[in-house]
């Protein structure tokens, strides 16, 4: 199972004042709010911590099949890629550019691909080729489909995989992940 | 408060972060604020700050993990007025 979340830093920086009163508060734990006051770049900071807090969501969610909710300081980032949620562990990979932050959770260390676009509306085809290729089937016969959770299935035939896709788009960018 | 007010109050709140007009056109108690107005998760927390700031309350983690939908926040919010 995977997750992953990307942040277009420009389009936050207009949608969120994370410097508004008691926003820190709400998302964060007093450590990570301690690192984001601390680091050389608090807003980087800020949606780093993020981007790693809604990719673990992600796969967190997967793993339990539970219903969305909405609880992100129950995530807790550590700064050496592991984030804990009550009594699991999850490896989180952050990649940070000017343009944006890239999370990918996994619950274990694992291989995976991993694919950001600029201005591409189509991120569902994209996942579809990538995968059609990776796999060696006819992209027809390849399909993606949410369940009642909102979590993104691989279909093969008409019949559920268990190959594990995660989807993100946040402003210019977008992004997807496929674990192996 | 009624329900009705309640409903008026919440979605003048939630106006600014809506991304889907159509949904908010549409709102109901069924409205989810991510898949049918397209809020950013991020600003989910901006709601529920408002929230708190107009109603005099204050939201805690386990209430705030509710607030994904209409009917979901009234009921918080309904609930904390009346611990008050």
């Amino acid at each position: 199972m995977i997750g992953n979340d990307i942040v277009d830093l420009q389009l936050a920086s207009y949608q969120s004042n994370w410097q508004r009163k008691g926003w820190l508060q709400k998302i964060f734990t007093t450590k990570e709010q301690r690192h984001i006051h601390t680091s050389e770049n608090p807003n980087l900071m800020v949606w780093k911590l993020w981007s790693m807090k809604e990719a673990t969501y992600k796969v967190h969610q997967n793993y339990l099949s539970h219903a969305p909710r909405y609880s992100p300081l129950d995530f807790d980032c550590s700064l050496h890629g592991k984030v804990y949620i009550h009594n699991h562990t999850y490896c989180v990979k952050t990649e940070t550019t000017k343009e944006y932050v890239h999370s990918v959770a996994m619950q274990y260390d694992d291989n995976y691909d991993s694919k950001i676009m600029q201005n591409d509306k189509d991120l569902k085809l994209r996942l579809k080729q990538t995968l059609a290729q990776k796999i060696d089937v006819n992209i027809s016969n390849i399909m993606v489909k949410k369940d009642k959770n909102r979590i993104p299935r691989i279909y093969i035939d008409r019949k559920e995989t268990n190959i594990g896709v995660s989807l993100t788009h946040h402003g210019e960018y977008s992004a997807f992940v496929i674990e192996y | 408060m009624n329900n009705e007010e309640l409903l008026s109050k919440l979605k003048t709140i939630i106006s600014p972060y809506v991304q889907k007009q159509e949904g908010l056109n549409n709102l109901s108690e069924d409205t989810d604020f991510i898949k049918d107005l397209e809020i950013n998760s991020a600003n989910l927390v901006d709601v529920v700050l408002d929230v708190e700031d107009e109603f005099d309350i204050e939201i805690d983690n386990d209430s705030m993990e509710k607030m994904l939908t209409v009917k979901a926040s009234i009921a918080v919010i309904e609930e904390k007025l009346a611990a008050k």
